[in-house]
């Protein structure tokens, strides 16, 4: 869980001798047009203009930046990231539709990097979020954030880059990390149960102990009825 | 998060609403936030929201030896950081009554200027793709990249060149590097009049620029505006010349003032701000190869290092105002207190809440980007 | 020119009882004034002198003289220079008179000292947290705030220490200076 490695790769079983073509032509297809989230969590977003602009132009790859969540396919964590940012990050990730891919740029991201010391910066971002690829430095240059990405490109079409089921599967470890760094009324308004069931992603680590203490606490999110029009619900007196 | 799973709650009926604007957002420099208030889309009250970046570093640089902090300063200012670095080895220099040989002198401030300009480039190319002007941005931050790979050769590093030691600097110039520099001086001022054609005449940006956060010289000295930002409202103050350092009385160069201290003027000011940079560069260039001796004073073993006890106030102006450090030492072999005053603490906080009030929000990524704002050194 | 000015800017602050102006270079002048002074002496400076720009506020924290110290460091754009004000301030309670009205730029610097040393500014715009508004300990600037010890109980981090660099390590190569005795440098003392 903590390491890429260790993400069991789960060998789908399909009849129809058509469906493994058409999961690598999706791949394919996923791999060529990705959408990097415009989010500036620490200092190594000063090298995505220069890799993102002429001189290294990264959309010649069918990259481009983007500048909702929702319609991005990979968050970038450029650097270190202060504990009040990574609430944010989580709140960001869960946002993203599936599937989704998170690299960790800077070493900063991997152990903490020069900030060990700091009080105000979460040291492993791994503990947190699963993270599909590492990119080193301090700060890494544009070509190597452009190989890294290259390197992503290749693990999705091949789809070693599973990252985001994980999140789904081990939800509980994740959710558990976050609790003991925010304290154990974290919740974010997104229902990761509920959507790791709509995947078919609910594996033995989605729930235990820290999910049963989310749900003590949570606010029940029911879903509303489908309704034609606009029509707003009064407020209960 | 699905969208059914909002209740929609009935509201008295109103224009008022609240926009968190960042920090996941495209039009603010960094990772910072502002709260609005809007009355349709006109900003009613206006809120900042830093820490995002937050790494305490005024602690960290407590815990750490005095040569190690070195690498840790230019973190602080990400897109200009040469000055941070600068101003800590002279406060040290300060403390310790290190005499900076004269040939060190001369590189730093080559270094700063380089530094300068790059920042320079970077900040009007973000304000122009605030104004939709993506052309500008592209131009500015390839041409930057020029100067990040002389900082490359000199330095060895592309952004962040940890070069400036307490005592002088790391290295000496490669060959021919001084040749190298003049070229890219001789492109860049080639350039100048494209980007004006393109940026500085193009009445899309007159019109979008020219009235926006306007403050006036008042406004601005009573909110301890300083740098480009101060200098678009008539004022000619300047660091460099008024609070001289290293070798900049020397130097002839010029302060560009604009007296109408909006966007636009900001904008303008850095753009005049470049030929000046330019200007000094060259000189530095011509004097550079006559300057002869070593680049750094001798310093005592850095592992075991005690900085004599005293305080001392350091100023450089940078390409945001002016970066001052309050550095404590008690004789021990690490910082007592360090002190970081980034300009942008000013601008990027009180400034800028108080000039988003009355802006449409169409305006607001403008104000923020031709103030120069970075988050970094105001949440540390 | 600037003689002069030195010369008045010394007799006006004499006006102030229980000051001691030290003058550290041409443009530099430290001032050390009873806290209950200071008010006056930065009316004083404003006023008469041109000191209008406040640069910053600083704040150590002398933990075993029970001691804050803030320095106000004002700057003239006249006479071209900077004049750092020092007061000190009893640790417990830790209480002081804003400056805003007088500087307006002090607003930021006293909402910054109140979250990271827990002082309180009377008077001033905006006591709220800015930077730290998720921060749930103690204000971490201060001397006794161990942010090691913080980190380890809330934080999990690893010492980089692979297998390569043992080897080394045991062939008497490896990081010369171990990071224990670069630290403690001190204790050779």
């Amino acid at each position: 869980m903590s390491s890429i490695k260790q993400i069991p790769v789960i060998e789908e079983k399909r009849t129809n001798p058509l469906a493994r073509v058409f999961d690598e032509l999706v791949r394919f297809c996923r791999s060529r047009s990705l959408f990097l989230l415009h989010y500036c969590t620490g200092c190594g977003a000063i090298e995505l203009p220069p890799a993102m602009t002429s001189r290294f132009d990264m959309e010649r790859l069918g990259i481009q930046p983007m500048v909702s969540p929702r319609q991005a396919d990979i968050l970038l964590i450029t650097g270190y990231v202060s504990i009040k940012t990574l609430k944010r990050v989580i709140l960001t990730y869960e946002q993203m539709g599936s599937p989704k891919y998170v690299i960790g740029i800077c070493s900063c991201t991997v152990n903490g990097g020069m900030y060990w010391q700091s009080y105000a910066t979460a040291k492993k971002l791994d503990e947190y979020m699963p993270v599909d690829l590492y990119i080193a430095g301090c700060m890494p240059r544009p070509e190597a954030v452009i190989e890294g990405l290259q390197q992503l490109m290749q693990r999705i079409k091949t789809g070693e880059a599973k990252g985001w089921e994980d999140y789904y599967r081990n939800y509980d470890y994740y959710l558990g990390n976050q609790q003991k760094l925010f304290g154990n009324d974290w919740q974010t308004p997104t229902d990761v149960i509920t959507e790791a069931k709509h995947y078919d992603l609910l594996g033995e680590g989605t729930l235990g102990e820290h999910t049963a203490l989310l749900e003590q606490h949570q606010q029940p999110l029911e879903a509303l009825e489908m309704r034609l029009g606009h029509q707003v619900k009064e407020p209960a007196e | 998060m699905r969208p059914e799973n909002y209740e929609a709650q009935r509201q008295p009926p109103s224009n008022e609403f609240e926009l968190n604007f960042g920090p996941n957002h495209p039009g603010i420099e960094g990772n910072y936030a502002l709260k609005l208030k809007l009355h349709g889309d006109q900003v009613v009250e206006a809120k900042a929201d830093g820490g995002y970046l937050h790494r305490g570093f005024e602690k960290l640089m407590e815990q750490r030896l005095w040569i190690q902090n070195i690498a840790l300063v230019p973190r602080i200012c990400v897109p200009d950081p040469s000055p941070m670095e600068l101003c800590y080895s002279m406060a040290v220099e300060q403390l310790c009554g290190l005499e900076v040989p004269e040939r060190a002198q001369w590189i730093r401030v080559m270094q700063l200027e380089l530094s300068r300009i790059a920042a320079h480039l970077f900040t009007f190319g973000g304000h122009a793709a605030t104004t939709g002007m993506y052309s500008t941005m592209y131009w500015g931050v390839a041409d930057r990249d020029l100067l990040l790979d002389l900082f490359e050769e000199f330095t060895g590093g592309r952004v962040y060149s940890i070069y400036n030691i307490p005592g002088g600097v790391r290295r000496e110039l490669p060959d021919g590097f001084l040749q190298r520099v003049s070229e890219t001086l001789d492109y860049l001022e080639s350039r100048l009049p494209d980007y004006d054609n393109l940026f500085f005449k193009n009445q899309v940006f007159v019109r979008r620029a020219k009235g926006v956060g306007v403050m006036s010289q008042e406004q601005a000295l009573a909110w301890g505006v300083t740098g480009p930002n101060l200098r678009a409202t008539g004022l000619a103050f300047d660091v460099r010349r008024d609070d001289p350092y290293l070798v900049y009385d020397q130097l002839e160069f010029e302060i560009p003032t604009e007296e109408s201290g909006d966007a636009w003027a900001r904008t303008l000011v850095r753009r005049l701000e470049l030929v000046q940079s330019i200007r000094i560069l060259r000189q530095v260039v011509e004097a550079l190869p006559d300057i002869r001796g070593p680049i750094r004073a001798p310093i005592p073993n850095p592992l075991a290092w005690n900085v004599p006890a005293g305080e001392v106030y350091t100023r450089v102006e940078s390409s945001k105002g002016e970066t001052c450090y309050f550095v404590v030492s008690n004789g021990g072999p690490k910082p007592y207190r360090v002190h970081v005053r980034g300009p942008s603490s000013m601008h990027a906080v009180q400034v800028l809440e108080k000039m988003s009030v009355g802006s449409r929000i169409e305006d607001i990524a403008q104000t923020m980007f031709s103030l120069d704002a970075c988050p970094p050194e105001v949440d540390r | 020119m600037s003689k002069e000015i030195a010369h008045w800017l010394d007799n006006l602050l004499e006006e102030i009882e229980g000051i001691k102006v030290r003058r550290k270079s041409s443009r530099r002048v430290r001032v050390d004034v009873p806290a209950d002074a200071l008010p006056a002496l930065l009316e004083l400076l404003q006023g008469r002198a041109g000191y209008i720009h406040l640069s910053a506020i600083s704040c150590v924290d002398w933990i075993e003289e029970e001691e804050f110290e803030l320095v106000y460091h004002v700057w003239s754009y006249e006479s071209h220079s900077l004049v750092s004000a020092h007061i000190r301030i009893a640790r417990d309670p830790g209480v002081y008179l804003s400056v805003y009205d007088l500087y307006q730029p002090a607003a930021f610097f006293e909402r910054d000292i109140h979250e990271m040393y827990g002082i309180h500014f009377e008077g001033s715009p905006n006591m709220e947290k800015f930077i730290l508004t998720e921060w749930n300990g103690p204000p971490p600037m201060r001397k006794e705030f161990d942010s090691e010890a913080y980190i380890n109980e809330h934080l999990s981090w690893q010492n980089y220490n692979p297998e390569w660099l043992q080897e080394l390590i045991a062939e008497g190569g490896g990081i010369i200076i171990p990071p224990e005795e670069q630290r403690f440098s001190q204790k050779k003392k």
